[in-house]
């Protein structure tokens, strides 16, 4: 009894001494991280949701434009994790927004509505501004705008295209340098290249499409009209866009693919991408996986394709959201934080951008950025990149619709689409029950004093 | 107890503790592995304890981790704040609860429901009303909004108290009060001593609250050395999956200070191993 | 100065933290939030009134909000007297005079620990169909398990099953309300013949329920604002058989930025918890034991 008595007077004295160590011993990255670099600079707040590996490509991307002038220091601060929303809005309504905030999700709408934005027309030189309108890709200037302003500078679009393995094609007896042209043969070769084991279960997808809202371009259709302006849903293409998607999980089975896609890491940033593992031959995915695969699969041999069109379909069609950088409002340094915005995007010397657009795996913001030394020379590197950087250029591609209630008709649309592809409803239904739902939406909106 | 009872009780609980281990088993295994080892089993195999063993063990996770968030720094903030939101919480905490308890004043059991009542509204709602609160206080950017709120009482542990205390026998309590000791004395030298599991649970709820809290620090917070460990786990996931070996060996790391600090406290929050005594 | 009147006061200052801390952090909030509950607010711009158009809209033509109620109300029905069924048996267990108590007592207890992040990742692999551990052992017995999370008629249970393993927290407190025994009690009953069955229902199931229902309580207010292991492993699915209330009241909240709709949601909830909580209330004096 002792002994224990005496072991836990030790354990506790121990433990409080190391407490007391660690709370009071000098640190060194205290001091690293509190203290600013440059404390004679006028402060530029930068927040953002970059994590894990990208921290560090911003973090030197800052460091850059910290060392490229004097007048400003820009701090940057990683706000990870799915609160990241939370913060920026109550920073920002509260009134102490960050200077320059780079977002993913599409706060345009809402936000410039309610004059939490500052519109980039206001802070662009005439010159600047004639740059960028001439010279920036369509989709980039389209998925910043609203109401005929731009309030989102885009630095890293994503676009979806495929990704395919010539090894399963020619086992299959198929010709991996013509790929397929239309969607349908494509699917058709998919057809070939499925694999599954004695109990039926698939364990290779041969053709594996993107989402609804990627594929409905293709088709001529999208769930928005950038021409007259409105939200449209009940569209001969989208039905189409859906049945096609419909038909092609029902022919590898609707339950089937629940499991096969259930035991995948489709979210696998490293070497768990199922495209890597072989689960499928053709998969639509996003140009981030060129250099995964860079990384973690240098001798996996792969291509790359646009996704093809339907026949008499829209050809370049596509679907692209990105990060944008936005400028709030009540931010204190926004000279500051358009200078930074210049530098990093390449509005400002493009060629010089080039090189943060590749640290990050970016897409870039214009032609002249694709074009430079830099950027060509990281193509060449990983050639599969160029169908994203030829891709990008297609005046077909479409962007989330610029509503105020964007995202719940992002989550019906997925949520319709599920349904449909687990053969719980037919097609019509799918496209029936989203115009349903988002009519109820804006009905609803209106009877709790919404304007739109 | 006889033999044969012990045994069986020892069968219980490892048949049941097989399932409550194994899931933290697999956090340790997978932070031994290789990244791309994480995700690589094939489809549809039987289970075998093997499959449990990663091969080959990859220590470097760990290092990793440590290089890619300053974990030291975090740590520090980490024990800073939980030292004193477990102060505040428990010792006011326990005031309250005696009052709610073992003085019938008029109103305490409207208040008390009130306060159970604070409970029940979603704190989502309340978020934006609070943080402006806490904005026109000047304690954005500080630690303040995390630590002060502790200091006057948390409903939950409150409560618990109350239930402690209402069972606590009042007959040596209503003597003292004849010999005439104030409530306060009576608090401090009789009920305190004899709630120490009671307290010692609350610290280590408080503890482990403040331990997890990632978004609190988040949201008050601007300056990254101010933040937490949890704020530093976050850091291994991104929009695009995460680095989930990296991720568990973290996850391992920030668990493993608890557990120990659990297995060595158990003493003042449950029965201990002698047969007499207990209360008096 | 007269009795009642002393007493009072000193009871009133051994809660003043408590009310002074409800009054500065907690009240001016919940007044707000009613206020905005009758109003129009996307939280980027002025609440603008519009009366009681939330509620009416809510109680009526919401059919999401049927269907979240219901998922959550399951929930509550099943889940909470499962957690004192599992933490009171497992507490009792873990008070055995066995050697090596302490190891398991720490195992029991760490699905607690375990931050979410991690052990959502780690049951999501569990439950994973194709290579998680739980078909994995059902394959060995010859059975082809569901797709758990993915699967609609699953989702649920595999949520309301992993709720389960944060017993520990509950069993802790079990534990320290068994510690809390007097054990002369336990002597006595031996004297009198009573075995260990039977001193477990006549001594310790009665001096534990103050301990029980607290963890009621909090287990009821707990269920109804279920919403973590939710949001993280199928935030809402697969077919909305996951869509907890307060899941939705998220949504709406901080995704549609429907605050105003969002608040009359709250409290809407507070009164049904509320509710709930103050019937447990006027039961307690029929079981709950309160010694000395």
């Amino acid at each position: 009894m002792n002994l224990k008595t005496n072991l836990k007077s030790v354990g506790i004295a121990l433990c409080s001494l190391c407490l007391l160590v660690v709370l009071f011993s000098p640190g060194r990255t205290t001091r690293e991280l509190a203290q600013r670099k440059y404390p004679n600079r006028i402060p530029v707040t930068f927040w953002h949701m970059w994590s894990a590996e990208w921290k560090d490509v911003v973090d030197k991307i800052v460091d850059r434009y910290n060392r490229s002038q004097d007048k400003y220091e820009v701090i940057a601060l990683s706000v990870p994790g799915t609160s990241a929303d939370t913060k920026f809005l109550l920073g920002t309504i509260g009134g102490d927004p960050p200077d320059v905030m780079a977002q993913w999700n599409q706060v345009i709408p809402t936000w410039a509505d309610n004059d939490m934005l500052t519109p980039f027309d206001e802070v662009m030189t005439s010159e600047e501004k004639a740059r960028y309108t001439k010279e920036a890709y369509p989709v980039v200037q389209r998925i910043g705008a609203y109401k005929g302003k731009t309030y989102g500078i885009p630095i890293g679009i994503n676009l979806s295209a495929i990704y395919y393995l010539p090894n399963d094609f020619r086992q299959a007896g198929l010709d991996p340098d013509h790929f397929p042209k239309t969607l349908e043969l494509l699917s058709a070769a998919g057809e070939r290249l499925n694999r599954r084991d004695r109990n039926g279960n698939l364990t290779r997808v041969g053709f594996f499409p993107g989402l609804w809202q990627e594929m409905a371009p293709l088709f001529g259709g999208g769930f928005y009209d950038f021409g007259r302006e409105h939200v449209s849903l009940d569209t001969r293409a989208n039905l189409r866009a859906i049945e096609f998607l419909a038909a092609s999980r029902k022919r590898l089975g609707y339950d089937q693919v629940v499991r096969f896609q259930a035991g995948l890491d489709s979210q696998s940033f490293s070497g768990g991408w199922p495209f890597i593992g072989g689960a499928y031959s053709a998969v639509v995915d996003g140009q981030w996986r060129v250099e995964q695969l860079a990384k973690y699969a240098p001798k996996l041999e792969y291509r790359t394709a646009l996704i093809p069109a339907p026949s008499g379909g829209v050809v370049g069609g596509g679907f692209c959201n990105g990060n944008f950088m936005v400028l709030p409002k009540t931010a204190r340094h926004k000279r500051g934080a358009w200078d930074f915005i210049k530098f990093w995007s390449g509005i400002d010397k493009p060629e010089r951008a080039a090189e943060f657009y590749t640290m990050g795996g970016w897409l870039p913001l214009s032609p002249r950025i694709a074009d430079s030394p830099i950027y060509r020379a990281y193509i060449k590197k990983f050639p599969q990149f160029k169908t994203f950087v030829d891709g990008i250029g297609s005046k077909n591609l479409q962007v989330p619709p610029p509503v105020p209630y964007q995202v719940f008709l992002d989550d019906l649309v997925k949520k319709e689409q599920d349904l449909a592809l687990r053969g719980d409803i037919s097609p019509t239904d799918a496209v029936r029950s989203l115009v349903d739902g988002v009519a109820n939406e804006l009905h609803r909106r209106k009877e709790l004093g919404n304007h739109d | 107890m006889t033999r044969l009872q012990k045994l069986g009780i020892h069968l219980a609980l490892i048949a049941l503790a097989i399932p409550a281990a194994l899931p933290l088993i697999w956090m340790v295994s997978t932070s031994l592995r290789l990244e791309s080892a994480v995700y690589s089993q094939k489809a549809g195999t039987a289970f075998s304890i093997s499959s449990l063993i990663p091969q080959p063990v990859e220590w470097s996770n760990y290092s990793k981790a440590l290089q890619t968030v300053p974990l030291d720094l975090y740590l520090r903030n980490t024990l800073f704040l939980c030292a004193f939101t477990v102060l505040g919480a428990v010792i006011s905490s326990a005031f309250v609860a005696y009052g709610f308890a073992k003085i019938q004043f008029r109103g305490s059991k409207t208040l008390f429901l009130i306060m159970i009542a604070t409970m029940a509204l979603p704190g989502q709602v309340t978020m934006i009303p609070v943080f402006s609160l806490f904005r026109t206080l000047g304690w954005y950017g500080t630690y303040l909004p995390l630590i002060v709120p502790s200091f006057f009482g948390a409903p939950f542990y409150i409560f618990l108290l109350t239930q402690f205390y209402r069972s606590l026998p009042e007959d040596i309590a209503e003597s003292a009060r004849i010999d005439g000791a104030g409530e306060l004395g009576i608090f401090l030298r009789m009920t305190l001593p004899l709630s120490k599991s009671a307290l010692a649970t609350c610290a280590l709820f408080q503890f482990l609250a403040t331990w997890n809290d990632f978004f609190g620090p988040l949201l008050y917070i601007n300056d990254p050395s101010k933040y937490t460990l949890a704020y530093g786990l976050q850091q291994f996931l991104s929009a695009y999956g995460g680095q989930w070996a990296q991720l568990m060996a973290a996850s391992t790391l920030f668990t493993i200070p608890i557990i120990l600090l659990f297995f060595f406290a158990q003493r003042t929050f449950i029965q201990g191993i002698a047969t007499t005594g207990g209360k008096n | 100065m007269n009795m009642r009147l002393r007493k009072d006061l000193v009871g009133y200052a051994f809660v003043s933290p408590w009310l002074i801390g409800f009054l500065v952090f907690t009240a001016w909030p919940f007044l707000r939030s009613v206020y905005l509950s009758f109003t129009r607010y996307d939280i980027v711009s002025q609440p603008r009134w519009v009366g009681s158009a939330n509620y009416r809209v809510l109680l009526t033509e919401d059919e999401v909000f049927w269907r979240a109620a219901w998922v959550t109300i399951k929930y509550a029905v099943v889940a909470v007297p499962l957690g004192i069924f599992v933490g009171v048996g497992l507490a009792l267990l873990l008070n055995a005079k066995v050697r090596g108590i302490a190891i398991y007592r720490t195992v029991f207890y760490l699905p607690s620990i375990v931050p979410s992040v991690a052990s959502s990742a780690v049951f999501m692999r569990v439950l994973n169909p194709q290579i998680g551990l739980l078909n994995g052992i059902l394959l060995r017995f010859g059975i082809v398990g569901p797709a758990w999370l993915s699967d609609a008629k699953w989702a649920f249970w595999s949520l309301v099953t992993m709720a389960l393993w944060g017993v520990g927290g509950s069993m802790v407190i079990y534990l320290a309300g068994l510690k809390d025994i007097p054990v002369h009690l336990y002597e006595a009953a031996t004297i009198d013949g009573a075995g260990p069955w039977r001193s477990m229902i006549r001594i310790t199931l009665p001096m534990l329920t103050p301990v029980i229902f607290f963890n009621l309580v909090m287990g009821v207010i707990g269920a109804f604002q279920y919403f973590t292991q939710a949001y993280i492993m199928t935030n809402g699915g697969p077919e909305d058989s996951t869509r907890f209330y307060a899941l939705y009241l998220f949504d709406r909240a901080w995704r549609y930025m429907d605050m105003g709709y969002a608040s009359a949601m709250a409290w809407v909830l507070f009164l049904v918890i509320a509710g709930l909580t103050g019937f447990l209330f006027r039961t307690q004096r029929k079981w709950v034991h309160y010694g000395g």
